[in-house]
Formats: structure tokens, sequence, C-alpha cells
């Protein structure tokens, strides 16, 4: 079959995508665009991407009673410097990062034992415990909140590291997708790990997670990404406790704080939380299409 | 220690997870949305079928499905369709196919509740780029007459656009003919790209052959390769997308909490944040749990469907 380009079909395939792309980025280009601008220049919509960069007066520096020279910097300074001073952002990174690792490290100490005995040992009720799993599959937690919420209240664990962490601490996908993985690794290497003296445990982290990475790696991703992103359960658990919030709590938080004008700290705050996870993004983006969708059950 | 017994401290952390953080709180919602229970009450009533009394009769909670209902029909068709769009338009270039892939996934990757408030200056009516870039095409004659449908002689006040322009643009997330619907388009551009690598996944197990077979049965045009040979081949990924979707969609939640809160006149007002205004804001436990438990018959119905379509009709492979 002789292939012959069709470069009218191929230019309308690409003026369509590339519409559709402009809509897609568009917010990203406010974003970055915002958070470099005046806010005169973001309340007309002037100044192209960067803006003028015109020398501007930061009016809380002088109500702080700060020398006027001191006071006077160009709009991107300004946002980003008022984004990091108005609100505890690193904090609100440093939890991030605190919790999203936390959670995933749980998460495999949890599911890996798990998997390889669902996979690689006969016991009676290994069925019944797969079922089990296959159950919880069918409940998303983000719809059993509120009784969670409820159990940690009365315990009083409610503003806590511990109700960010704990009810993700089980991923039943976890476990399914570490299980069907170890289904494919062959039996004879855990029987010749067994016949060299390893205890069941010694297999479980000296074999079986080596071999395991790629799907760790694919779940770790999925697993961070949705935890670098949650809102809703830190809302849930998290009143009023600022030393406590994630990114996008505190990013909310920021927002009901702000008078009118301050788009472009807004914006610049708003950059630090999303940029992290778009760079990693744009440098594996095979990998983390491939874990996103491996993972896309959830 | 024996091998006989290993198992156990395998299986047990995770078995006692599930059944305390997952099945324990159906049960504690089950028990609750039948009781009058708050918290800092010690005591409670026990009320029966009251709370899901309320869920059927008052008009807040007619509100409630109506949107929710709305949101996942405006939003599960349309991403499905144009992730399906985009896998297939991307699959058949011949360069930049990777390129668009990554563009389109990053508002799956980016935090939504940012994004959300993006998008909320970005659709501010007055300072708004959105309604901006409408605005301007207003003044461009040739534009105007294209969009308000006046180049086919009708009359441009009728139309949306030129009514639009006479009078001024939607204020969008603030006007209740518009608030649920912008939520939708938040909803769709942040999750088409999820469902676009769903199928780019499900088209490349198309086997090749089929095409060719279905070359010499005369199939010559791009529509009857994909009637034939696409859409049959995608049915176990069709099945899987609209569930995802469905189910995706049905939690929506952070972009009603920061930009409408339910409203305006509760037209945002979906399942997962009315669930979070009873039960967390106002305490009120008991008409929660009862909303959390018709969401998960929801989310148990969809689940079956998927079960059901998945082993019926559509394994071909």
């Amino acid at each position: 079959m002789m292939v012959r380009t069709n470069w009218l079909g191929e230019f309308l395939k690409h003026s369509v995508l590339l519409a559709g792309a402009i809509v897609v980025l568009l917010p990203f280009y406010l974003m970055l665009s915002y958070s470099l601008k005046s806010p005169a220049e973001i309340e007309s919509n002037t100044g192209g991407f960067v803006g003028s960069q015109e020398i501007m007066t930061d009016r809380r520096c002088i109500k702080a009673g700060k020398p006027p020279e001191e006071c006077d910097m160009r709009p991107i300074v300004y946002n980003y410097t008022a984004a990091f001073s108005e609100a505890p952002l690193v904090r609100y990174m440093l939890n991030g990062v605190f919790v999203t690792v936390s959670i995933f490290v749980i998460q495999v100490l949890v599911a890996l034992p798990c998997a390889y005995a669902l996979s690689k040992l006969r016991f009676w009720g290994r069925d019944v415990v797969f079922g089990l799993v296959i159950f919880c599959l069918l409940i998303p937690v983000h719809a059993i909140a509120l009784p969670l919420y409820i159990m940690l209240a009365k315990v009083g664990l409610t503003n806590t590291y511990a109700a960010l962490i704990i009810p993700w601490t089980i991923s039943v996908f976890g476990i399914f997708l570490m299980r069907q993985f170890f289904m494919t690794v062959p039996d004879d290497l855990i029987d010749a790990a067994r016949m060299d003296g390893m205890s069941e445990f010694a297999i479980v982290w000296r074999v079986m997670l080596p071999t395991a990475i790629p799907a760790l790696l694919a779940f770790g991703i999925f697993s961070v990404v949705a935890h670098w992103n949650d809102y809703y359960w830190p809302r849930v658990v998290i009143t009023g406790n600022r030393d406590l919030m994630t990114p996008p709590l505190g990013l909310r938080m920021f927002k009901s704080d702000l008078d009118g004008n301050e788009y472009g700290p807004m914006m610049a705050a708003t950059t630090v939380i999303v940029l992290p996870l778009v760079i990693i993004f744009l440098l594996a983006q095979r990998r983390f299409i491939e874990g996103i969708t491996m993972t896309g059950m959830k | 220690m024996g091998h006989s017994r290993v198992h156990l401290w395998f299986i047990g952390p995770a078995v006692i997870l599930m059944m305390g953080l997952l099945i324990f709180p159906v049960f504690v919602a089950a028990f609750l949305s039948f009781t009058d229970y708050n918290l800092g009450n010690p005591s409670f009533n026990w009320i029966g079928v009251e709370n899901y009394d309320r869920l059927v009769t008052r008009s807040t909670y007619k509100k409630m499905f109506t949107a929710s209902l709305t949101y996942v029909l405006l939003v599960v068709p349309i991403s499905v369709a144009l992730g399906l769009g985009a896998a297939l338009l991307i699959s058949s270039l011949r360069i930049g196919g990777e390129l668009y892939k990554a563009v389109f996934f990053l508002p799956v990757m980016a935090t939504l509740l940012a994004m959300a408030i993006v998008w909320e200056f970005a659709l501010h009516p007055i300072v708004g780029v959105v309604n901006d870039i409408l605005r301007s095409g207003c003044d461009v004659g040739l534009l105007h007459a294209l969009l308000s449908g006046s180049w086919l002689g009708g009359d441009p006040l009728q139309s949306w656009y030129g009514h639009a322009c006479a009078e001024d643009f939607p204020l969008w997330l603030g006007d209740k003919d518009y608030a649920l619907g912008t939520i939708a388009f938040i909803g769709i551009w942040q999750g088409f790209g999820f469902n676009m690598v769903l199928y780019l996944a499900g088209l490349t197990s198309v086997p090749r052959e089929l095409y060719q077979a279905a070359h010499m049965d005369g199939a010559d045009s791009a529509w009857e390769r994909f009637r034939l040979v696409t859409w049959p081949m995608l049915g176990p990924t069709n099945v899987f997308v609209v569930t995802i979707s469905s189910i995706r969609s049905f939690q929506v939640f952070d972009t009603v909490e920061a930009l409408t809160r339910g409203g305006p006149a509760k037209s945002t007002y979906v399942m997962v944040y009315a669930m979070f205004e009873k039960g967390v804001k106002q305490n009120l436990l008991g008409i929660g749990s009862a909303i959390t438990i018709v969401f998960l018959g929801f989310v148990l119905i969809l689940t079956l469907i998927q079960v059901y379509f998945v082993n019926r009709r559509v394994h071909y492979a």
C-alpha cells in the first residue's frame, strides 16, 4: 500500500489541535503573566506577557513605616515577595511534601507485603481477603469523608498531620496493582531466595521490592500527584490552623484574605504551587502519562 | 516464626486498615443517616427515614440532585468526545503528536484548585480576559456578522452573540443560568486530557491488519475505517472511560467550593459540596450521612454498569 501524505488534511488537523492547545494553555499563560505584571496592567489587560515592569510603590511597605526608597520595586519583585511574605508559602510547601511523602511511604509499607501474600503465598482465606480488596475498590475515600471526619473528631485528631495522612494509609488500589504485577514474577525467583535461607520478610523487601520498581514508580506518581493536588480532604479536617495547611488549602486561605486588587501576589503564589509538578511532568512526561493511565482506575 | 503464620503479618495491617478506614465508615454513615447526631452533643435521637425523606421532598436537595446530574451529563459526554477526538487526531499526525499530548495532559496534572482560581480571574465579568476577548469581537464587523448570524440574514439581536454585544456578556460564575455550565467547562478543560491518554492507549491495541482488511473490503474513507474498525475495537475503552469520567465528575468539589459555594441560587449545589456544607460546616451529620449513602449508591450503580458491560458485550479480544 502506498503511503501518500494528505497535506491539506494534515494542515486541518494541526489547526484544530492548535486551537485546542490555545484554550488549554490560556490559564497557564494568564497565571504566569499576571504573576509578573502590576495591578494596573492586570486590570486593564495591557502590557503583553511581562508588562512594562515600571517601578511601583508597595503601599503595605509604606504603611509599615519603612523609608520610601525601600518600597519602590518592580512588579515582578513585588508580586513574588508579597506572595512569600503575606502567606507562609514555604510552610505550606513543606507540609505538602511531608504529607505526600508520608502517605506514599506508608501505602507501600502496607500494600507491598499484602500484595506479595495475595499473589505468592497460599493460605486459608486468601480469596476472601482478595475479595475484600476488590470490594473496597468500589469505595471512593472522598465519598466516605464525612464518617472518617466524625471518627477523627471523636478521637480528637482533627487539625493534626495525622488527620491528613491516616485515611490514605490504605490504598486498596496499590494492593491490587502490586498483586497484578507480582503475579507476573516467576515463582522460581522466590523459591531460589527461600533455598538461600532468606526469611519471608527479607523476600518481600529485598527480592520483591526491587522487581516492583516500575510498578511502584507508576503508583508513586499517581499517589503524589493525587495528594499534592488534593483539596477536599485537607479542607474537611484542617480548620483554621495555618501551620498544618497543604498548598491548595493555603492558597484558598490566601485568596479569601485578599482585598480586591492583589491579583499579582495571588497569581505568584499560584505559580509557585503549580510549578513543581508541572516541571517534573515536563521532564518525565512519558513516565507520568504511563503512571497516571496505568493507575487510571481511581 | 513459622512459615504458616507469616502471612498474617503481611495481610494483617492491610485488612485492619481496610476494615477500619473503608468498611466501618460506610456502616457509620449508614447508621448516622437514621439519627439527628451532631458533634458536641453526647446523645442523639433515632429519627427513622426522616433524613432520606428530606432528601426527596425538600427543594434544596432537588436542586442538589439536579446540579450533580446536570454537571455529570455535561462533563462526561463532552470530555469523552473531546478525548476521543484529540486521540484520533493525534494518533494520525505525522509530526507533533507528542507535543499536543503533553499540552492536553497538563491540566490533569496541575492543581485544580489553583487553576480554578486562575479561571475565576479570566472569567471576571469586568476585568476578565474572556469577556475582554469576546467584547473585542463585537467591534470587528466581519467577526460580529459571522458570530451573530447576521451574514445569513438573521437579526443579530436574536443571536446569543449579537445580543451579548448589545447588552453585555454574562457574569459567568455570578449568573445562575451560566454558573453550572462554567463550572462544567472547567471540569471538561481539566479532564479531557485524561480521557485522551486512555483512548491513545486503546488505539494502539487495535491490530493494524484490521485496517488493511477493511481497505481490501473497500472501506476507503477515514469515516468508514473509524466506523467499521476503530469504534468497535474501542468498546472496552469506551466503557472504561465513560465510567471513570462519571465517577470523577460526580466527585466535583474544588471548583464549586472555591468559586461559587453552591450558588447562585443553589444552581451549583453539587452532592459532595452539599455533604461538606451540611456535615462539616453546619454540623448536621445525620443529613450529611444520608447524602453520603445516596452518593455511594450512585457510585456503586455506575461501577456495576461498568462490570456488566465489560463482562457482556464489549469483549472482542
